[in-house]
């Protein structure tokens, strides 16, 4: 498949789609002030993202929920070995370990 | 002699004029750039593999290496642009295109957001290239020290170093990715170090109990709701989990008045 050269439009609006969010309350900043409770809300925008972000990679596979998978027993892995010891390498090692372990005993 | 040295160092201050509206580039720039730096790259390991995906998954959908690095250049997203990868395959409407990539960015306005404060004292255009260059992974690191530092020179350091070395490791992964397409096996699964990578920020800030709940509840809304068009799902899950952040915290305080 190829493409023409309104590609490039397509390319700078999800650039703008990007960017503008990205930019927008850090640009803004004195001009527009939240409120300080929507501010203290906002503390937890992250974990809430993250997770958000995580659970569903971890826990549906093929488009269901499925408690016993490979992902998300290395994704245990991976959180156990961040709780258990500082270096920041080892969650890695650990949950690429894990997973691919299971794959490979699980024959898929 | 003041006024010799600052003319002499004009080009850098040129530099500076981006980076900062009042002065050349402090040292408290650099010590700052060196810790967020440091603080950084243990993380930014997550990015390799999932920036060598996106090459792979670029060159797949039949961008030539020209339309693919010009994509990841102008765009510099990885979910954004993932998620729009099929869209634009399927020759999808305009509109359907940029809608999806606005939903996979909203998460973004919270961030910057919550991030504004840490910009105070920092000039206008150093604060569009910060939000151009704003991740996850770049602001789950500077959150706390933008908040709690108070020289602007450090902070805007802390922040533009790991944010320009994602910007850096994020390119030439993708290039690679773009031309190894098809030499590395898929069942490496090399894109699920991206996913570690997103649950070695999430622990350290899900020991306080209140973010715990945040994210029990951001995860489980988000994964019930993953059938809801455009991903939307990922952002209702975000507004559930600050929700049910907010009002764990409210109750912890109340529990412990008298």
């Amino acid at each position: 498949m190829t493409f023409d050269a309104s590609l490039w439009l397509i390319f700078i609006l999800i650039a703008l789609a990007t960017t503008l969010p990205r930019a927008s309350f850090i640009v803004l900043g004195n001009r527009v002030a939240l409120p300080s409770v929507l501010q203290r809300a906002l503390r937890y925008a992250p974990a809430a993202a993250l997770a958000a972000i995580v659970v569903p990679d971890v826990l549906v596979v093929g488009g269901a929920v499925e408690v016993f998978n490979p992902k998300l027993a290395a994704a245990i892995a991976a959180v156990a070995a961040a709780l258990a010891w500082r270096n920041p390498w080892l969650p890695f090692i650990a949950g690429m370990a894990v997973l691919l372990g299971l794959r490979f005993a699980l024959g898929s | 002699m003041a006024s010799r040295s600052w003319k002499a160092s004009s080009r850098a201050l040129d530099y500076a004029a981006v980076i900062s509206e009042n002065s050349p580039l402090p040292s408290s720039f650099r010590s700052g750039a060196r810790e967020g730096f440091f603080a950084f790259l243990p993380l930014s390991v997550g990015l390799v593999p999932w920036a060598l995906v996106m090459g792979m998954a670029m060159a797949s959908t039949g961008f030539s290496p020209l339309q693919a690095m010009g994509m990841n250049i102008i765009v510099f997203a990885g979910t954004a642009q993932l998620g729009t990868l099929p869209l634009i395959a399927a020759e999808a409407p305009l509109w359907l295109i940029v809608t999806t990539a606005l939903a996979l960015n909203l998460r973004f306005v919270i961030f910057s957001a919550a991030l504004a404060p840490g910009f105070r004292g920092v000039g206008t255009p150093a604060r569009w290239l910060a939000g151009h260059l704003l991740t996850d992974g770049v602001f789950a690191t500077c959150l706390d020290k933008m908040m709690s530092v108070e020289d602007p020179h450090w902070r805007l350091g802390y922040y533009l170093a790991p944010a320009i070395w994602s910007w850096l490791l994020w390119q030439s992964f993708a290039l690679i990715g773009i031309y190894a397409a098809g030499f590395i096996p898929k069942q490496w699964s090399l894109e699920f170090m991206a996913t570690i990578a997103l649950i070695v920020l999430l622990v350290p800030m899900a020991r306080i109990r209140p973010m715990l709940v945040a994210a029990l509840v951001g995860g489980a809304s988000a994964t019930l709701l993953r059938d809801i068009p455009l991903r939307l799902g990922v952002v209702v899950g975000i507004c559930a989990g600050i929700a049910a952040g907010f009002a764990a915290e409210h109750w912890a305080h109340r529990s412990k008045r008298p």
